[in-house]
């Protein structure tokens, strides 16, 4: 007998795999049946029982199972009839959460594409990018000197080291003459990043020797646009500035990071190079089982060897080492990112307490026909589990809704994406993006549907009876308070972040350029190796060519310079000044370029003191120097500078003949930096950059161009843009956060009044009798308007304060983001609170409103 | 009407083995659920062992198509614990288009000679 109960118990554990209501209805037959068959099989032999067992076995891995899935295919299909009884709720639910899902979907498909995905380089979580630093002259990350990267080379231990030359050249092979980016890179490199050929091979250290045949490897977009993917490519002979390289192999785009079309080897003469000239970029490849902090302590022990070793060059430098993750992803972008996915996960929670509330207010209603079905016995946990299953029903179709959403909009959405913003372009409804928004359907429905299932089983049976028709309970009708009142706080926190990123965009707007960039068209040109050798044949050329771009019709000035403003890159340099000055021996960083005469005329840079450079062939100009002012300040405070001379390391000493306003160069949220300009009759890069100013900009680069021809037909100009684009595209980030977080937090604002209305309007129409019984005693319509209005407004209230709690919170994200605003501005918050304020006086007055219209008469024969 | 119950029998068809076998064993009186699996037992010479989980998992489904039902009271002189079930109508007239279609299919088979004709 107690071999029997054993065995039973054994099996009450097995038939615990099957659902609750399939237990209810058949476990007492099921364990009669196995007592039954035990007892027989048992006389059978030990064979029989064995076999039993493993059908039980097979049962409960099997059998089970499929009963769980019957039960959740009859909710499910209860779910769906009771939707489909109740469109005006089913729709308004998936509509809200389409939006959700979908708002959220999308944002995370950038969030993937930039800020989470896997860098697709073998080796990612071992690259390093390397920097030089000065923190005496203050800069945090600077190029690389060529023979400091040598040094490294043959010391470093923990890592192999590999840097690189970029520029562009003019090629020429089996087509016409093509511009294209070039590299001169250490032959290490594609090894380090396991670069993966698609055709040939790519470098050998030999290639790197000097006096080494000339090699080059090409990038597959390349080779498709300029040699028609011919596999034949190998060996093709290709002329760079005169001189013949042979192409060796073809390299995959995705597999290097470097997006340069050319690549040649980096063939380093240490006799020509000077350890104090920064112009190399470098990246490292620990070594396996090397950490980050190893690495770097080895190299800045290097650095500092260096230090010692070459004082006159290297006194104050050091290292900077990021990973190259954070170089290609950088943490100010993946934090602003984040900060948008958090305001549009905001909407989703709004989303969900809506539905939430609507479902709570559904239940209320269903109260009756639950305790019907509970009194005529349907378990409580089926109940429960209907309700979940609603919830989840409507989670999945407002989902499915919402990719959909997502789907179309995210190729619109890259399309505002900011031509900064790294690795936009792969930005897709991925699939794990699609499991992102699978997992976010799930945990919604269920965050939504706990509240609602706990009312509409948690009550008493016999009250909700007994209440009837009317029977809402006082905890139902608590939650959805508190869910309105968590709305308008989230909504509030959305809106205070999106006005603040408004003011800030607007701040960037407004900012002083100091320089006129309407009407202005850019392009970049390089002259052959035969002219840009010698200096005063490259000036003479460009000299012509300014004049006739000038003298063209339509054109007000043209100019030359080594880099535009806004135009990417920056060069500068440690200056100290001779004689007296504010800054004494101390070195002072300042940015450079070069420049012709009409540059300042062109870019309507406004003269200070002093004159511009000389238009003749520029003898005069030796030696000077134009500052802007602040470098002018920085060093002599309000003395006059002109005449003043100041020392730029090797390059010898300047004096300065004019003064010059001040420009935002890089970007519009840095305040200028200590700039100098420096005559182009003296100094000019291989390639420059052509400004011109003209009224009507559109016929700017047919005017360029045709100049250039006239002069030499082999000659391109690239990267033609219009100054204003450039400028605006230095904002694109900033706007981006700003137009996403606005639309979010209108998104959240009209989903939490339609919360606040909801629990108003759910509230008259519960109280319509106790609103017809105040009427009838005497109470006037405004008193019964002030009644839900108030209950309105303190709803709101406790919201606005949790708000303007969440905003001070959240300000330490949000303050990373602003230009020329705090974070806790309290104008700000005051202008954000009083708005939502407003949409919720708005949302309290209607259901207000009609509790007035409530005829008494009616109310009270409605019992 | 009639063209409706012959839509709903078709549905049902082919009848899942374990549905076969329960129909077969109230064929001839109402049983409980271990009589049921005895039955089938010995009517297989013991081929066929229904387990408590198929049983009872066949039992709710043919309930809920209507092809077998609960007696309210147990039948004549049976143990008062155990529920019993009976066939309805329709689980016999299910029973019967299905041995139909079994014998029109062994028809076809012994005409294609694929199992020998009955000597």
């Amino acid at each position: 007998m107690a071999r029997t109960t054993m065995a039973e118990r054994l099996y009450r554990l097995l038939l615990r795999c099957y659902p609750g209501e399939f237990r209810d209805d058949y476990e007492r037959e099921m364990l009669l049946a196995f007592r039954d068959r035990l007892s027989d099989d048992r006389k059978v032999g030990m064979a029989a029982v064995l076999r039993l067992w493993w059908q039980l076995l097979v049962d409960s891995i099997v059998r089970a199972p499929g009963e769980h899935l019957d039960v959740l295919r009859q909710d499910v299909r209860y779910a769906l009839r009771s939707l489909r009884r109740a469109p005006v709720f089913a729709v308004t639910a998936i509509a809200t959460l389409a939006l959700g899902v979908g708002a959220n979907t999308a944002i995370f498909s950038v969030v993937h594409a930039v800020a989470l995905r896997p860098l697709p380089y073998a080796n990612a979580d071992r690259l390093v990018r390397i920097w030089e630093r000065n923190d005496g002259l203050n800069v945090e990350s600077f190029a690389v000197s060529v023979p400091n990267y040598v040094s490294w080379r043959e010391r470093l231990r923990t890592m192999e080291v590999a840097a690189w030359l970029g520029g562009s050249v003019t090629l020429r092979s089996t087509g016409d003459p093509i511009r294209v980016r070039s590299v001169n890179i250490g032959t290490a490199y594609f090894g380090m990043v396991g670069a993966k050929p698609v055709v040939g091979r790519t470098f050998l250290a030999s290639d790197e020797a000097p006096g080494a045949e000339r090699v080059a490897v090409i990038r597959d977009s390349l080779w498709r646009s300029y040699f028609g993917s011919d596999p034949r490519v190998v060996g093709t002979p290709v002329t760079i500035a005169g001189q013949t390289h042979t192409i060796v192999g073809v390299i995959l785009s995705s597999s290097v990071p470097l997006e340069a079309e050319f690549y040649m080897p980096l063939q380093i003469d240490l006799a020509r190079q000077d350890r104090s000239n920064h112009i190399a970029s470098a990246i490292g490849l620990l070594k396996p089982g090397v950490s980050f902090e190893q690495g770097k302590q080895e190299i800045e022990a290097i650095a500092r060897q260096l230090e010692t070793e070459f004082p006159a060059s290297n006194k104050g430098w050091g290292i900077t080492m990021q990973t190259v993750y954070d170089a290609i992803v950088p943490v100010e972008t993946r934090r602003a990112l984040f900060v948008i996915l958090g305001a549009v996960g905001c909407v989703l929670l709004i989303a969900c307490a809506n539905v939430a509330n609507l479902m709570l207010a559904r239940a209320a209603a269903r109260k009756r026909e639950i305790a019907l079905r509970m009194a005529i016995g349907a378990a409580r946990r089926r109940l429960v589990r209907q309700v979940l299953t609603e919830g989840l029903v409507l989670a999945l179709l407002g989902g499915g809704v919402g990719i959909l959403i997502a789907y179309w909009s995210v190729p619109l959405m890259k399309q505002w994406l900011p031509s900064s913003l790294p690795r936009a372009e792969d930005v897709a409804v991925s699939a794990p993006v699609l499991l992102f928004s699978l997992a976010v359907c799930l945990l919604t429905g269920l965050a939504f549907a706990v509240l609602p299932a706990l009312a509409s089983s948690g009550s008493g049976l016999i009250d909700s009876l007994k209440e009837g028709a009317r029977g809402s309970s006082a905890g139902g009708t608590r939650s959805r308070q508190v869910l309105a009142a968590a709305q308008v706080a989230l909504a509030t926190i959305l809106l205070v972040g999106a006005a603040l990123l408004v003011q800030s965009v607007r701040h960037l707007q407004r900012v002083e350029l100091g320089f006129d960039p309407a009407n202005i068209t850019t392009a970049m040109m390089g002259l052959g190796a035969d002219r840009s050798g010698k200096p005063g044949a490259a000036w003479d050329f460009y000299q012509q060519l300014l004049s006739r771009i000038a003298s063209s019709p339509g054109i007000e000035a043209a100019a030359l310079s080594s880099g535009a403003p806004f135009g990417g890159g920056n060069t500068g340099m440690p200056i100290n000044a001779v004689g007296d000055a504010l800054i004494g021996s101390n070195s002072l960083q300042t940015d450079w370029r070069m420049v012709s005469p009409d540059y300042f005329r062109a870019m309507r840079i406004p003269l200070l003191r002093g004159r511009y450079f000389s238009a003749s062939n520029g003898s005069e100009d030796k030696g000077k120097l134009i500052v802007a002012a602040e470098m002018a300040k920085r060093i002599w405070g309000d003395a006059d500078p002109i005449g003043r001379q100041i020392k730029a390391g090797p390059n010898g000493v300047f004096t300065i003949v004019g003064v010059v306003g001040n420009v935002r160069n890089l970007d519009l949220s840095l305040s200028p930096a200590p700039t100098m300009y420096l005559p182009t009759s003296q100094y000019l890069w291989p390639n420059m950059t052509v400004i011109v100013r003209a009224p009507e900009g559109a016929q700017a680069p047919a005017v360029m161009r045709s100049a250039l021809r006239g002069l030499d037909p082999q000659l391109a100009l690239f990267n033609v843009r219009q100054m204003e684009e450039l400028v605006v595209q230095s904002a694109a980030q900033p706007r981006l956060n700003a137009s996403l977080v606005g639309m979010f937090a209108a998104l959240a604002a009209l989903l939490s009044a339609v919360g606040i209305y909801g629990v108003l309007a759910y509230l008259v129409s519960q109280r319509t009798q106790e609103i017809g019984i105040r009427m009838a005693l005497g109470a006037g319509r405004p008193a019964v308007l002030r009644l839900f209005l108030a209950r309105g407004m303190w709803l709101a209230g406790c919201g606005l304060l949790a708000g303007i709690a969440g905003s001070l919170g959240a300000a330490r994200w949000v303050g990373s983001m602003l230009f020329e605003i705090r974070a806790r501005d309290p104008w700000t918050i005051a202008a954000s609170v009083a708005a939502v304020a407003a949409v919720a006086v708005i949302a309290s007055y209607i259901p207000a409103r009609r509790a007035t219209r409530v005829n008494p008469l009616a109310a009270l024969r409605a019992e | 009407m009639a063209r409706d119950l012959d839509k709903e029998i078709d549905a049902l068809l082919p009848l899942a083995p374990a549905f076969f076998h329960i129909l077969i064993a109230l064929g001839d009186k109402d049983r409980h659920g271990y009589s049921i699996m005895q039955d089938v037992a010995e009517r297989t010479g013991g081929q066929v062992r229904m387990s408590p989980g198929t049983l009872y998992g066949s039992i709710k489904r043919m309930l809920a198509d209507g092809l077998i039902e609960e007696l309210t009271s147990g039948a004549a002189g049976a143990d008062e614990r155990r529920r019993f079930y009976k066939t309805t109508k329709f689980g016999r007239r299910v029973a019967a288009a299905e041995a139909d279609r079994l014998s029109a299919l062994l028809t076809q088979a012994r005409e294609s000679g694929l199992v020998p004709r009955r000597s």
